[in-house]
């Protein structure tokens, strides 16, 4: 791949737990992508910064139960601000079963709970990059 | 902050020398067993045995400590019952901190509850009180925990999630209504010294308005540096040395004013399910303890008069005998601890008193229900370690926090532990086992070597600052997550034995809906009904006793009587001692 790919990376909200981010954001960086990581934003601040830093990716993580209630204004500031035609969304967390289904219809991307492999992430975001850019 | 000449392991090891050994075993039967177990060796024994004699099991957060295919006496020859054991109840402590153990009081069944708003999680308290728990465990939702009040942009979406939101002493007056103070034991679980600061004057401040006298409360915080600088991810951060410091005035003013609280929950859990081995657990709380035993020794304190309060928290992973090892050794290592670096008098200083809760980040999402073995197993390795009390977790908490009916379950996992299997009948039925013997000593010799690379790094807050404990942590987690993946550390149904059929339905718990509208409007009110003439006066008083040096308490209990909110007394504590940034993970 000619560009590299660039990933903003965010706890959303107040959540307490980081450990999943931290693991994904080495995962990707290894695997040659160009990691931003802002640690605990709101969702207007994370689609702010995605805007200046002008990333191919938005990644956020919820373990606390806010994944509803904060990943739908997220994507809808990104509609807001025209940014969801360009830029992939991805969210990784611990969700109950029906609300992967329900995140996927608010518009991420990728929905990845715990059991998801390191070649997986790297992967599907690979791919959902190449497909937004054509 | 330490010995300034000596770590903690150099005057173990120079003092433990001092007294002579008595070893158990006659040294003329174990050099005819040392002869025998030769021939053993290379008649029973297949080649392909013998060459993987030390096999390390690979489990979830597990140690990577090697095992030998079978443990004898030659596995530990020098072993002295007298030193390394006793009685139980006696000195090291190894058995079990009480003689009589499980038989004079059984393991507490604690279950951690909170979630919505505070009439929610009342209702809750109520139902496993109800069932036969026997002390409460109360846990705070997210904004409340990283100190933001429910009306704070920062905490929109997330009010009432994942604990119970606690603004001011008014909740915390509906959290505990129709409960008797005086009567209940009751952990608050506040994670971070700084909120300790916060949430727990607002639970004196209601004993205060119900006529209950603070000598009559009985219960524990955490109080834990570790929580608040080294593994918690959030927005706004003060440096260590400000955290320890309100970690120690909360340990002073407990002290003075509660004499039955526990004034700090040394937290191994939260650190080892962040992603930390056993030891590493162990030897970082443990690093704490003594931290912060010197500075209370420091400030003019008899050691005794502080110790005996101490507590620790442990989780239990899935390395089932390591677990029940790692006990034991914590056990006998504080004992030496109290003994020799700080010459403790008292044999309440000397225990290693814990609380366990099985390991959550052990649950798996796939076929949940082999997650109530997983607990079973995690709780049994606790009570033959000899644990005080104990949380199980529920098979749910995979996908969210537990319903109802998986929160009873975790409850009867526990009781028939204590009603219908006998184990709390014998005090600690493994000691004596070659195996659990060798490994306990190992265990004990490899958290003190961690608590040693510690204290040369300048200290436990020097090893925050300096970003070296955050590294050593990532690096286990970052590798262990290769494992798994690797399939070299297995979970059934998740990496192997996977199923293809489509996952049965789960009832998983939602929450309840419209609690953070109600608590904006419980805010808007009591901003407009309190003193605020008094609010700002209290919260001042505060910020100068943060600037001056001296003990803050006081102020925040003063601040709890006018209603002032939590947000409003982390924003003095944020101007008062500024913000730092932690270290990167990466």
């Amino acid at each position: 791949m000619a560009k590299k790919i660039k990933v903003l990376l965010a706890k959303l909200g107040l959540d307490v737990h980081n450990r999943g981010i931290i693991t994904v954001a080495k995962e990707l960086g290894d695997a040659g992508m160009e990691i931003v990581y802002i640690g605990n934003s709101l969702p207007r601040e994370i689609v702010r910064t995605a805007i200046q830093e002008d990333v191919d990716v938005i990644g956020v993580s919820s373990l606390g139960g806010a994944h509803l209630t904060l990943g739908k204004p997220l994507i809808d500031f990104a509609r807001q601000e025209g940014l969801t035609d360009s830029v992939v969304y991805v969210i990784g967390g611990v969700f109950p079963p029906d609300d992967t289904v329900r995140l996927k219809e608010i518009g991420f991307d990728a929905v990845f709970t715990p059991g998801a492999t390191r070649d997986e992430i790297v992967h599907t975001i690979q791919e959902l990059v190449e497909n937004k850019t054509i | 902050m330490i010995d300034k000449e000596r770590t903690t392991k150099e005057i173990l090891t120079e003092k433990s020398s001092a007294r002579e050994r008595t070893p158990l075993y006659n040294p003329a039967a174990l050099e005819i067993l040392r002869k025998e177990f030769a021939g053993w060796m290379q008649t029973a024994v297949r080649e392909k045995d013998r060459k993987a004699w030390l096999k390390t099991p690979r489990t979830v957060l597990g140690s990577n400590i090697p095992r030998e295919m079978l443990y004898t006496p030659l596995s530990h020859p020098d072993f002295d019952y007298r030193e390394d054991l006793g009685n139980s109840g006696q000195e090291p402590f190894t058995r079990g901190i009480h003689a009589n153990m499980y038989r004079g009081r059984e393991f507490t069944m604690r279950q951690l509850t909170g979630f919505g708003s505070p009439e929610d999680t009342n209702e809750r308290i109520k139902f496993m009180l109800d069932h036969g728990a026997t002390g409460l465990n109360i846990l705070f939702d997210i904004p409340t925990i990283q100190m933001y009040d429910s009306d704070d942009p920062l905490s929109q979406g997330q009010v009432g999630m994942s604990g119970v939101c606690v603004d001011s002493v008014d909740d915390m007056a509906l959290l505990f209504k129709d409960i008797r103070l005086d009567e209940i034991t009751a952990s608050i679980v506040t994670h971070y010294p700084s909120n300790t600061a916060i949430l727990f004057p607002m639970f004196l401040a209601l004993a205060e308005e119900r006529g209950i006298p603070w000598e009559k409360l009985r219960g524990s915080v955490q109080n834990d540096t570790s929580l608040e600088e080294l593994i918690r991810s959030g927005a706004e951060f003060i440096a260590p040395r400000d955290c320890f410091r309100i970690q120690c005035d909360n340990i002073e003013f407990i002290r003075k004013n509660v004499p039955q609280w526990n004034f700090i929950t040394l937290n191994g859990y939260n650190l080892r399910e962040f992603g930390t081995s056993g030891i590493t657990e162990m030897a970082v709380a443990v690093a704490n303890g003594i931290a912060t035993l010197a500075e209370m020794v420091r400030r003019g304190y008899d050691v005794d008069s502080v110790a005996d309060r101490l507590a620790f928290f442990w989780s239990p992973a899935s390395d089932f005998f390591e677990e029940v090892a790692r006990l034991r050794a914590v056990r006998r290592l504080w004992y030496k601890i109290m003994k020799r670096r700080f010459q403790a008098k008292s044999p309440r200083s000397m225990w290693m008193r814990c609380h366990v809760q099985t390991s959550g980040v052990s649950l798996v999402q796939q076929e949940p229900l082999n997650n109530v073995i997983r607990a079973a197993y995690h709780a049994l390795s606790a009570v033959l370690g000899g644990a005080q009390s104990l949380h199980v977790d529920s098979y749910d908490e995979a996908y969210s926090v537990p319903t109802e009916e998986a929160a009873l379950l975790s409850l009867r996992t526990q009781q028939i532990l204590q009603e219908e299997t006998g184990i709390i009948d014998v005090v600690d039925p493994l000691g004596g086992s070659y195996y659990i013997e060798t490994l306990t000593s190992d265990i004990e010799k490899r958290i003190l070597d961690e608590v040693d690379e510690i204290e040369r790094a300048g200290g436990y807050v020097s090893a925050i600052e300096s970003g070296q404990l955050h590294r050593k942590i990532s690096s286990y987690f970052y590798n262990q997550q290769k494992e798994i993946e690797k399939g070299d550390i297995k979970i059934v149904a998740y990496n192997k034995y996977k199923s293809e059929a489509a996952p049965p339905p789960i009832n998983v718990f939602r929450y309840p809906e419209g609690v953070e509208e109600r608590q904006r409007e419980k805010l808007a009110r009591l901003r407009q009904s309190r003193d605020n003439e008094r609010v700002g006066v209290a919260l001042t008083a505060l910020g100068d006793a943060c600037k001056k040096g001296i003990n803050i308490l006081p102020y925040s209990v003063a601040c709890a009587r006018v209603r002032c909110t939590e947000g409003e007394l982390f924003k003095v504590f944020k101007e008062s001692f500024g913000l730092w940034k932690p270290p990167a993970f990466w």
